[in-house]
C-alpha cells in the first residue's frame, strides 16, 4: 500500500519535477552516469558529497600528485580521473590532469623501457600518439563540462603541436580557440606563425590583417604592435607593393574569419 | 427510565496478534464479556500474558479488536471521542523527562484541550491532590518513581474524565508509594469516578476494588464482587483481649452448649507493610485528608 | 448514543510539535551536530590553501553547503527517528494516543517539530556561510577591485533561496523516516534504512537514465519504478546553479518546492496511514 502511495505520487508528481530537472541537469554534466563510474568505482558518492565535493577532489589531486612524483602510470592516470569524475568545475583539474598524461607519461614508459639511448625513435613516436590520444580523449570529455572553454581546446591544440608534431592540426584549434569569446589574444597570433610555418604565407597574411584591427591598443596582451610588425614581415616575404600594404585604422573592425 | 450506560462494555472481544510472517496468529484475548459500571473500583487481574494490557490498550483505542464490541459510556472505543472521558497511567511510565512536573501536566492539560484560566487552576489542584506541589518545578528526571507515578496520575486527572485506567499503578513502587496511590483511587471512588486497575499485587487490588475480573489465557475465569469471592461468609473472626486457658475452655463450652465450636486461637499480627508504613515518614502525603487505608494508625487484621 | 465528535486540531498539532522541538533542541545531538556544522563552515577558510580550482567564494560556499547537506541528512534521519521512538519506547506515545488526540496530530506534530529544529540549524549554518562570504568578498573588494568592477559577485538572495529548498529536502527526508519509523521496531533499523533512503533518492536519477538500456523487460519495469517510487533529491541540488549564467529561475525553485511540500504531504500521510494500523 505504502510502495503503491509512493509510486502514484512520483507519477503524479512527474510532471512537475520534470521541467525543474531538466534545467538543473542541464546545469550540471557531473550528473551524468558515464561520468560518475569512476568515482563509484572508489566508493564516492558524488550525489552525497554535496559541496563537499570540492575539498574532497582537492585531497584527491593531492594524492594525485603524491601518486605522479613516484611516475606510477596507470595509477596517475586512474587518480586523475577520479579528481575530475568528483568536481568537473574546475578547469585547473582538466588543464594539468591532461599535462600530466601527455606530456609526462611518455617519459615515464620511455625509462621504463630502458631509457632515451636505448628506446628505438619509432617506439618514442608511439608513445608519445599514444599519450596524446589519451590526453586528447580526456580533454574531450572536459569540452563537455566546458563546452566551448578556449583554454580547452588551446590545451588540445598544444597537444598536437608540441607532442604529435602535427602543426595543420594545431593550427585549426588555435584558430577554433581564437574564435570563440575571452580566448586569449595569442591563439590567434600562434594560428598565424603555423600557417607560416606551413608556408602559407598568403592565408597567414590575410589573417592578420584582418584580425589586426579587432585588437585592442590600450591592452598589453592584445599587443597590436607585435602584430603589424608580423604584417610587415610578411608584405616583405609576400612582397606587397607599397601601396597596396596594410594601414592600420583603414580595415573595418571586423572579427578575423578562416582563410 | 433509560438504562443508566456502563463506564466500560465489552461484548465478545477477541483479539489476535500475528506473530510470524506466515500469518500465525496468537490469541491474546479470546471472546471477553465485561461490563464496569460507573463509580466502581474494578480490578482486571491475571498473571503475565494473560490478555490483561491488550484488554486495556483496546479500551483506549490504542488497538483494534479483531472481534467483538468494545465502547466507553456508549461510545466505540476506537472512536478518538470515546478518549475525551478517559484518563490513562500506563505501567512505569517515563515522560519527558526536561519538563518541570507543572509544564508537563499542562502539556498534557492542553492536549486535552483545557485552556485559558481553567487550565492554571485545574494543573495547580491535580499537583496539588497529588501531593507534588512541593516538586512541581522540579524537572521529571529527578523524580523517584512513586512521584513519576504520582505526576502520571495528575496527567491522567488534569481533564477531569470520569474513567481512570491505571496499568500496574503500584509496580516498581515502594510500600510508602503504593500505599499513596492506593489512598489516591479511594478519594477518586468517592468524588465517583469509574476507576479500572491492573495489577498483580493482588492484597493492594483487594483493599480498594469494588469488584474483579480474573484474566486468564486471555480468557475470563472469574468475575464479581471482592467481598463475594474472598469473603468467608460461614465463618467469623472474634478479637479479644488475651484470655486465661480457663477462660478459654469456659468459651469453648459456652459455644458449644449452643452449637458451635473454636475453629483457630492465635494471635493476630499487624500486616508487614502496615507496619512499614506506621514506622517510615511520608512526607507530602497525597490527596488531602486520609481515606482510612495506609494510614498512620495500624489496624489489625486478624487472621484466623 | 451519540457524542460531540472531536475535530482534527492544528492547535493540538502544534502542542505535539513544540514539545518536540523541545525535545530535540536539548537534546545532545542536535548541539553536536549544530557545533560541526558551524565549526567546519567557519573553519572553510582555513582550507583556502588546499583550494586548486574553484574561485575562493566559491569555495567557501561549497564548503558550507556541504556542511548543510552533509550534516543536515545525519541531523535529520538521526533526530527524527530518536524523538519518534522515545515517545514509543518512555510509554509517553501511551499517554498522548489515549488522550482525544488524532494519530494524524500525533505523526504530523512530530513532524513539524522536527522540521522546526531542522530549520533552526539550516538558518544558523547559511546565515554563517553567508556572514563569511560577505565578509571575505568585502576584503577582496579591497584587494582586488578590478574583479568587483559591478560591485559584489555573490547573489545573496540565490544563496537563501538554495538554503530553504534544503531545509525542504531535510522536511521530505523527515517525512520519509517518519514513514520508516512508523512501522519499524527499532530505532537502529530506522536509522540504518533511512541512510539507504537518502542515498537511492540522490542516485535514483542513474535509475531513470538507466532503464531505456535494460534489455530485461521485467527488470527494466522494475528499474523504472523505482525512478517513481523514490523523491528525486538531486532535485535540490542547487548550489551548483548559483553563479551560472542569469542565475537561479525562479520558476525553477518555486517548481522544486512545490515537489518538496507535495512530497511531505503525500509521504506524511502514508505515514499517519501505516501508523494508524501500528500497535503501540
Amino acid at each position: 500500500m505504502v510502495a503503491l502511495g509512493l509510486l502514484a505520487a512520483g507519477v503524479a508528481l512527474r510532471p512537475l519535477e520534470a521541467p525543474a530537472w531538466a534545467v538543473i541537469r542541464a546545469g550540471q554534466p557531473a550528473l551524468r552516469l558515464e561520468s560518475l563510474k569512476d568515482a563509484l568505482g572508489q566508493g564516492v558518492t558524488v550525489g552525497l558529497l554535496g559541496g563537499f565535493r570540492a575539498i574532497v577532489a582537492d585531497l584527491f589531486w593531492i594524492r594525485t600528485n603524491s601518486i605522479w612524483e613516484g611516475n606510477d602510470l596507470p595509477g596517475t592516470q586512474t587518480s586523475i580521473k577520479l579528481v575530475t569524475a568528483i568536481d568537473p568545475r574546475p578547469l585547473y583539474f582538466w588543464l594539468n590532469g591532461s599535462r600530466m598524461i601527455a606530456y609526462d607519461m611518455p617519459n615515464w614508459r620511455i625509462d621504463k623501457a630502458g631509457g632515451y639511448d636505448a628506446v628505438p625513435e619509432a617506439v618514442k613516436r608511439r608513445f608519445d600518439e599514444e599519450q596524446s590520444a589519451v590526453a586528447i580523449r580526456y580533454l574531450d570529455n572536459a569540452l563537455e563540462f566546458h563546452p566551448n572553454d578556449p583554454l580547452l581546446i588551446l590545451e588540445i591544440a598544444n597537444v598536437h603541436l608540441n607532442r604529435l608534431k602535427d602543426v595543420e592540426t594545431a593550427a585549426r584549434f588555435y584558430l577554433q580557440a581564437s574564435r570563440l569569446p575571452d580566448a586569449p589574444f595569442y591563439a590567434a597570433r600562434i594560428h598565424a606563425e603555423l600557417l607560416r610555418k606551413l608556408g602559407r604565407n598568403a592565408e597567414a597574411y590575410a589573417f592578420l590583417k584582418q584580425l589586426h584591427p579587432g585588437l585592442p591598443a590600450e591592452d598589453i596582451g592584445a599587443q597590436s604592435d607585435v602584430v603589424l610588425g608580423r604584417i610587415r614581415e610578411l608584405e616583405d616575404e609576400l612582397s606587397i607593393p607599397e601601396a597596396a600594404r596594410f594601414q592600420p585604422g583603414s580595415a573595418s573592425r571586423a572579427a578575423p574569419t578562416a582563410p | 427510565m433509560s438504562q443508566p450506560v456502563a463506564a466500560i462494555s465489552i461484548q465478545g472481544l477477541t483479539k489476535d496478534f500475528s506473530v510470524t510472517l506466515r500469518g500465525v496468529k496468537l490469541r491474546a484475548v479470546d471472546a471477553l464479556n465485561l461490563e464496569v459500571a460507573e463509580g466502581q473500583v474494578y480490578g482486571l487481574l491475571g498473571p503475565n500474558g494473560s490478555g490483561k494490557s491488550t484488554t486495556i490498550k483496546i479500551i483506549l483505542g490504542l488497538l483494534d479488536a479483531t472481534v467483538g464490541d468494545v465502547r466507553v459510556f456508549g461510545v466505540p472505543a476506537n472512536r478518538v471521542e470515546a478518549r475525551r472521558n478517559v484518563g490513562y497511567l500506563p505501567e512505569a511510565p517515563y515522560f519527558y523527562r526536561y519538563l518541570s512536573g507543572r509544564e508537563l501536566v499542562k502539556f498534557y492539560a492542553r492536549v486535552c484541550g483545557v485552556s485559558g484560566s481553567r487550565l492554571r487552576t485545574r494543573v495547580d489542584e491535580v499537583i496539588d491532590w497529588v501531593g507534588l506541589s512541593g516538586a512541581a518545578d522540579r524537572r521529571v528526571g529527578t523524580y523517584s518513581k512513586g512521584m513519576l507515578q504520582r505526576i502520571g496520575l495528575a496527567q491522567a486527572l488534569v481533564h477531569d474524565p470520569k474513567l481512570i485506567v491505571l496499568d500496574e499503578p503500584t509496580a516498581g513502587v515502594d510500600p510508602v508509594g503504593s500505599a499513596e496511590m492506593c489512598e489516591l483511587i479511594l478519594k477518586l471512588k468517592q468524588q465517583g469516578k469509574t476507576v479500572l486497575i491492573t495489577s498483580h499485587l493482588l492484597a493492594q487490588i483487594e483493599d480498594v476494588c469494588d469488584r474483579v475480573a480474573i484474566l486468564d489465557r486471555g480468557k475470563l475465569i472469574v468475575e464479581g464482587s471482592v467481598l463475594e469471592l474472598v469473603g468467608q461468609r460461614d465463618r467469623q473472626a472474634l478479637i479479644v483481649d488475651p484470655l486465661p486457658e480457663a477462660d478459654l475452655e469456659a468459651l469453648r463450652g459456652w459455644l458449644a452448649a449452643r452449637g458451635h465450636s473454636l475453629n483457630a486461637v492465635e494471635q493476630p499480627r499487624a500486616r508487614l507493610d502496615q507496619l512499614f508504613l506506621s514506622k517510615v515518614s511520608r512526607p507530602g502525603r497525597p490527596g488531602g485528608a486520609s481515606a482510612g487505608v495506609g494510614s498512620n494508625e495500624v489496624p489489625l487484621d486478624a487472621k484466623p | 448514543m451519540s457524542v460531540a465528535s472531536v475535530p482534527f486540531s492544528f492547535s493540538r498539532l502544534s502542542l505535539i510539535a513544540g514539545n518536540t522541538f523541545l525535545e530535540a533542541v536539548r537534546q545532545k545531538l542536535f548541539n553536536f551536530l549544530l557545533l560541526l556544522a558551524v565549526g567546519l563552515v567557519a573553519s572553510a577558510q582555513f582550507f583556502r590553501e588546499f583550494n586548486f580550482g574553484s574561485s575562493e567564494l566559491k569555495f567557501i560556499s561549497d564548503f558550507g553547503f556541504g556542511a548543510l547537506i552533509f550534516f543536515g541528512s545525519a541531523l535529520t534521519i538521526a533526530t527524527t527517528a530518536q524523538l519518534f521512538f522515545s515517545e514509543i519506547e518512555n510509554r509517553t506515545a501511551l499517554t498522548l494516543l489515549a488522550k482525544p488526540l488524532w494519530r494524524a496530530e500525533f505523526v504530523f506534530g512530530k513532524f513539524l517539530g522536527v522540521f522546526a529544529v531542522i530549520g533552526v540549524f539550516c538558518a544558523l549554518t547559511i546565515g554563517l556561510m553567508m556572514a563569511l562570504l560577505w565578509h571575505r568578498e568585502g576584503q577582496l573588494m579591497n584587494i582586488r577591485p578590478e574583479d568587483f568592477a559591478n560591485g559584489r559577485l555573490i547573489a545573496y538572495g540565490d544563496l537563501l533561496v538554495v538554503g530553504v529548498l534544503q531545509w525542504l529536502k531535510f522536511g521530505v527526508l523527515a517525512a520519509i523516516v517518519l514513514l520508516i519509523a512508523s512501522f519499524s521496531n527499532t530505532n537502529l533499523f530506522t536509522v540504518v534504512t533511512g541512510f539507504f533512503v537518502l542515498v537511492i533518492c540522490h542516485l535514483q536519477y542513474l535509475a531513470r537514465d538507466a532503464w531505456g538500456n535494460v534489455d530485461n523487460a521485467v527488470l527494466g519495469l522494475v528499474v523504472r519504478a523505482l525512478g517513481f517510487i523514490f523523491p528525486n533529491f538531486q532535485l535540490f541540488n542547487l548550489a551548483d546553479q548559483i553563479g551560472q549564467g542569469s542565475g537561479l529561475s525562479p520558476v525553477v525553485a518555486l517548481q522544486v518546492a512545490g515537489y518538496a511540500v507535495a512530497y511531505i504531504g503525500v509521504i506524511g500521510g502514508l505515514a499517519v496511514y501505516s501508523f494508524r494500523n501500528r500497535e503501540i
